[in-house]
């Protein structure tokens, strides 16, 4: 006599089991972030100030250029100003780039062995959260002796972290996939993260760009345009807003923001889980 | 195309269901990695040749709870595919699939391991790949590094690690995740014996247990004496499915039919260069022709451990030539040399040879284990100072297990196993008391 096997929840099902599988999966999300960590460190202290040796680079050229070129246009305490932008596009763009090989690299494992394959873009946005976090306690220490003007709306900032993290981890799910089947993503990214970088006021106030141009007999607004279209400069002058401004981040512009970042993320998960299946035979 | 898996098994559920489940693979002539190809191929508007092939093709099998599977068949037959499909690695293209409880897949000699890590950190990492947690790897630590023996090394980077301890930490991990289903490919061929030995205990004790296996092997002896089942994938297909003595000798049966094709196809020796390197002699007696012959008198290119075997040495001397000694001898696959037998140390003396003919020479029973042989032929002159023609491991031999499941050494011991029942049988040896009398 047969009987009928009692339901039970798939553990493939939509983006629900997906979380859940994930879940159930954090001890190896743990490791690989902490292998990541470690090898960027290779266990020792030196290492930590390495990483920060990049961004006081940039720091001290941007500061020198900036200086030279638009005299007029002074930002002040432009070192502060640059840094509040400069390590949340520095996170972005490393896990970005960190991203592209998520999968990749990890081919011998990939086709031996099953766990969620999202797994792996994450570890690396994951892993380049905490470096950015580690650099952000220096930020903290530089903006308490050079007493910037914090917001009283700073208690909002592990909200924008909480933002990008996802915005980030969207875009990362999306070309970790995409540069499985098409190896030259990572050309393209490239130069399209060098354009993203210049689009994105990083070294420059959005105050300094022009209130409208005329291309091709269409008015637009240059300002309003960098909002729309790209999400990483809404976060960059939300974190300025916070840290280096004073101001408070309106909070429509904050909403939108996470609306984004949410849909972004959604999406990059639909896309991962649709072309996922296919990485055992491409890799 | 349905796949559902669950978490857990409840008995008297199957663990494993396939029904009709195929998987295809596009083999592109040209395949574009690319943007840059892919752009390039919109302008030409070439049709890119697209080639499939189905590795499994068809497949229905259940498996109930328990069960140890051996899965045989040629390089290419879709042996790895059915794992892979099972562990979720490959999705099928078609058909239902149902895997109920836990599964593990062996993973291939240490892949999963950070070279830089050392063994222990190793073991926490290779855990939750398999979706093992801290907490429940802290429990397990102590057993793993046990079963491993790798002893102090384990606090080591695995890079120091040999292949051999490489192999026994994975599969320490492995047989220590509670899997429900273990898929096993080809793991269990390295490491050393005595591992091997321990291997075979636990994967007896995890059958004891209830857990279900699937072991894709080319050594069949090891699937007859681990699996309770068997089954032959041909071209993407079931083509025997039962015990796994029934369907090892179905599939070495069809072996020595592809052989022979192939053999007769190929001809006799068409590497020139390599004839001219392993051939010598005078050509006084030259041997024209050698083949392997069964007990009717069948070409063969293949005997089983035990069975009878001719060989035949097809000889022409142009001229007569007094008192020929004539021999042949077997190298094994290391190159040990594992017999010679010749007409003189045989004490058949042959006067002389004259013209062409043939020299039997019948063995009734070939004791050599499993493996590949290369057969060698000779013939010399009466106090061995001409080689008239020297044919060195020029000839494969191919020795199958049969219903042999002698795997150590070089041949099988015929002999007996006897229990003298006055003696205090299974009586184990006490190690202390070993010691104790030594001293």
């Amino acid at each position: 006599m047969a009987t009928s096997a009692p339901v039970r929840q798939s553990s493939q099902g939509g983006i629900y089991g997906q979380i859940r599988e994930i879940y159930q999966y954090r001890e190896l999300l743990r490791n690989l972030v902490i292998s990541d960590l470690k090898a960027r460190y290779k266990n020792s202290v030196l290492g930590f100030f390495w990483s920060l040796l990049n961004p006081l680079g940039m720091m001290l050229v941007f500061t020198l250029i900036f200086g030279l070129l638009v005299p007029n246009v002074q930002i002040e305490r432009y070192p502060l100003f640059l840094l509040c932008g400069l390590l949340p596009w520095n996170y972005f763009s490393a896990s970005v780039q960190g991203s592209l090989y998520s999968v990749l690299g990890n081919a011998g494992l990939v086709k031996k062995v099953y766990f969620p394959r999202a797994i792996l873009p994450i570890a690396t946005v994951l892993s380049q959260l905490i470096n950015f976090l580690l650099a952000f306690v220096i930020l903290f220490a530089a903006l308490l002796i050079f007493q910037s003007n914090f917001s009283p709306w700073l208690w909002l900032l592990p909200f924008v972290l909480l933002i990008q993290t996802i915005f980030t981890i969207g875009v990362a799910l999306i070309l970790s996939t995409l540069n499985v089947f098409y190896r030259d993503t990572s050309m393209i990214m490239d130069v399209l993260m060098l354009a993203w970088f210049f689009l994105t006021p990083v070294f420059y106030s959005t105050a300094l760009l022009p209130d409208s141009i005329t291309l091709l007999g269409v008015t637009l607004n240059p300002q309003r345009l960098l909002y729309i279209l790209n999400p990483m400069a809404s976060l960059v002058n939300m974190y300025r807003d916070l840290l280096y401004w004073g101001y408070r981040t309106d909070l429509d512009f904050f909403l939108r923001s996470a609306v984004t970042a949410v849909a972004v993320l959604l999406f990059g998960a639909w896309f991962f889980r649709r072309y996922s299946d296919r990485f055992g035979e491409e890799l | 195309m349905q796949v559902s898996r669950y978490d857990t098994i409840q008995p008297g559920e199957p663990a494993l269901e396939l029904h009709n489940v195929s998987r295809r693979f596009i083999k592109r002539r040209e395949r574009s990695r690319s943007f840059q190809e892919r752009f390039l191929r919109l302008l030409s508007r070439r049709n890119v040749e697209q080639e499939e092939f189905w590795p499994l093709d068809g497949v229905s099998l259940t498996l109930t709870r328990g069960e140890c599977l051996g899965v045989i068949g040629p390089n290419g037959s879709g042996k790895s595919t059915l794992l892979k499909l099972v562990s979720g690695i490959l999705p099928p293209t078609a058909g239902e699939m149902v895997v109920r409880g836990r599964v593990c897949s062996l993973l291939e000699l240490g892949a999963g391991f950070h070279p830089d890590l050392t063994g222990r950190e190793n073991v926490y990492l290779n855990g939750s790949i398999y979706g093992l947690s801290r907490a429940q790897m802290n429990e397990r630590i102590d057993r793993i590094i046990d079963y491993a023996e790798l002893g102090d090394f384990i606090d080591t980077p695995v890079r120091h690690y040999s292949s051999g301890m490489y192999v026994r930490l994975g599969f320490a991990v492995a047989i220590h995740t509670d899997p429900d289903l273990l898929l096993v490919d080809e793991v269990l061929a390295v490491g050393d014996t005595n591992f091997q030995h321990k291997c075979l205990t636990s994967i007896r004790q995890l059958q004891a247990a209830g857990v279900t296996m699937i072991l894709v092997s080319h050594d069949l002896a090891s699937i007859q004496s681990i699996c309770s089942r068997a089954i032959w994938i041909r071209h993407g297909k079931v083509q025997s499915d039962g015990p796994p003595l029934d369907v090892t000798l179905d599939y070495l049966s069809q072996l020595s039919v592809d052989e022979d094709a192939a053999r007769t196809q190929g001809g006799e020796i068409t590497d020139m260069e390599k004839l001219e390197r392993r051939r010598w002699g005078s050509g006084k007696i030259r041997i024209t022709r050698v083949e392997t012959l069964d007990a009717d008198g069948n070409l063969v290119p293949s005997l089983n451990t035990g069975g009878p075997l001719t060989v035949r040495l097809h000889y022409q001397a142009p001229q007569r030539v007094e008192q020929p000694v004539f021999g042949i001898g077997l190298h094994n696959q290391s190159g040990v040399h594992v017999g010679g037998p010749n007409t003189r140390t045989g004490h058949f003396h042959i006067s002389f040879v004259e013209g062409e003919g043939t020299l039997d020479y019948h063995m009734p029973s070939v004791p050599l284990i499993e493996g590949e042989y290369l057969l060698s032929v000779a013939v010399v002159n009466a106090d061995d100072t001409e080689t008239f023609d020297y044919h060195d491991r020029l000839y494969p031999v191919r020795v199958h297990a049969g219903r042999s499941s002698e795997r150590y050494g070089l041949v099988q011991l015929a002999g007996e196993w006897r229990l003298a029942s006055d003696a205090e049988p299974g009586l184990p040896i006490d190690p202390s008391l070993a010691a104790a009398n030594g001293r």
